[in-house]
């Protein structure tokens, strides 16, 4: 279920240094940034590249953090628009498609998972089902998948609420559709 | 069901994603961000410099030129390379981008219109449409007090006109597909 948390990450008044935020952020984010930069970049060197263009954004962020939100969302932020803007300049002559949800809905969804991928492949077609989204629902089946709330993932991205509700509960649609024909477990 | 919890087993899924450990450290972001501010600094200089011999040598071409056609060229060529230095200083300040504090939607909206506005000329075009008029007005004058070097003069023009004629719809065509991309966005997708 979709709990609207108070998020626990908020830093207090205390003034940290740059470095102590960077830290922090590091800590606590560094996994999720690289699985982050996974959805974004499929190429292994450009997206090392990415992981520390994000790294390099956050150091240069903190100079400007003053707690304004949690250490959460702002993480979340820098990486996502980063990456975004990482992804909008491979992609500039290349004409991207993106999927939007409504294609995915109407898409064939294989016979059944089980039977013809294992556990590797199931995630190589769920990495190749995030990174072929548009930006913003990218951003949300991430959010979703590291386990944000849907408060968290409203303050991150902008949208309301309502609206995060109603897109998580379509890409939760999609992704049973897409990895649970035919009543099998992807296990 | 196991479509309740399939979802929630794909976030497992997802955790496993290998990582290849990314080497980043205090001290290589510290002076990676000096870098950066350097690297800035010496593209503005750099442009500046540009700018400022452009200015020096069509003051030079005013004083040596032998018709009013290159004179006229070159003070508008000088009065262009003003403009560009004027509008560099007129940019604002801001060395560290407020990446944080702006939701993602946002951003990205900001992102396609910065790339419309890019392909639709804006913003590059104000600075360097003054640029263009000197140049031609001066090479013009000079073609017509030198009928020899006219054939290359004419083909400077027609290459750049045939370069132009190639690269203005290629961008428009851009321009409006980020356009489409930024009315998708607007479109409401609440139900």
């Amino acid at each position: 279920m979709w709990t609207f948390n108070v998020d626990e990450t908020r830093p207090g008044r205390s003034a940290k240094s740059q470095e102590e935020y960077w830290r922090q952020a590091a800590d606590e984010y560094g996994a999720a940034l690289q699985r982050l930069a996974w959805a974004y970049e499929p190429d292994p060197d450009r997206r090392r590249d990415l992981v520390q263009e994000i790294h390099l954004a956050l150091w240069r962020s903190f100079e400007n953090f003053e707690s304004r939100c949690s250490l959460r969302t702002w993480v979340y932020r820098v990486a996502h628009n980063v990456a975004t803007s990482h992804a909008m300049r491979r992609r500039r002559w290349r004409a991207p498609v993106f999927l939007t949800l409504e294609d995915i809905e109407t898409q064939e969804a294989p016979q059944n998972v089980e039977e013809s991928a294992g556990r590797h492949q199931a995630l190589e077609r769920l990495l190749a089902l995030v990174q072929g989204l548009d930006f913003i629902d990218r951003q949300l089946i991430l959010a979703y998948l590291e386990g944000l709330d849907a408060e968290s993932m409203s303050q991150i991205t902008g949208l309301s609420a309502a609206n995060v509700w109603t897109r998580i509960h379509r890409l939760k649609n999609v992704l049973v559709r897409q990895f649970h024909s035919g009543g099998t477990h992807a296990k | 069901m196991r479509s309740d919890y399939l979802p929630d087993d794909l976030k497992s899924l997802w955790k496993e994603l290998a990582l290849n450990p990314v080497p980043v450290s205090a001290d290589g972001l510290r002076r990676e961000s000096k870098k950066l501010r350097g690297g800035l600094r010496l593209r503005n200089t750099f442009a500046a410099a540009v700018c400022v011999f452009a200015i020096a040598a069509y003051g030079f071409f005013f004083f040596r030129s032998r018709t009013a056609m290159e004179r006229i060229g070159s003070v508008l060529s000088i009065a262009g390379g003003i403009n560009v230095i004027v509008q560099f200083l007129k940019r604002p300040g801001q060395t560290v981008p407020d990446l944080g504090a702006v939701e993602s939607v946002r951003f990205y909206r900001a992102e396609l219109e910065r790339q419309r506005d890019f392909h639709r000329g804006k913003g590059i075009a104000s600075w360097l449409l003054p640029l263009l008029p000197g140049p031609i007005i001066f090479n013009l004058g000079f073609a017509l007090d030198r009928p020899k070097f006219a054939p290359i003069v004419a083909l400077q023009m027609a290459g750049f006109l045939a370069l132009a004629a190639i690269v203005v719809p290629l961008n428009l065509r851009m321009a409006r597909k980020y356009q489409r991309r930024i009315a998708a966005l607007e479109t409401p997708r609440e139900s």
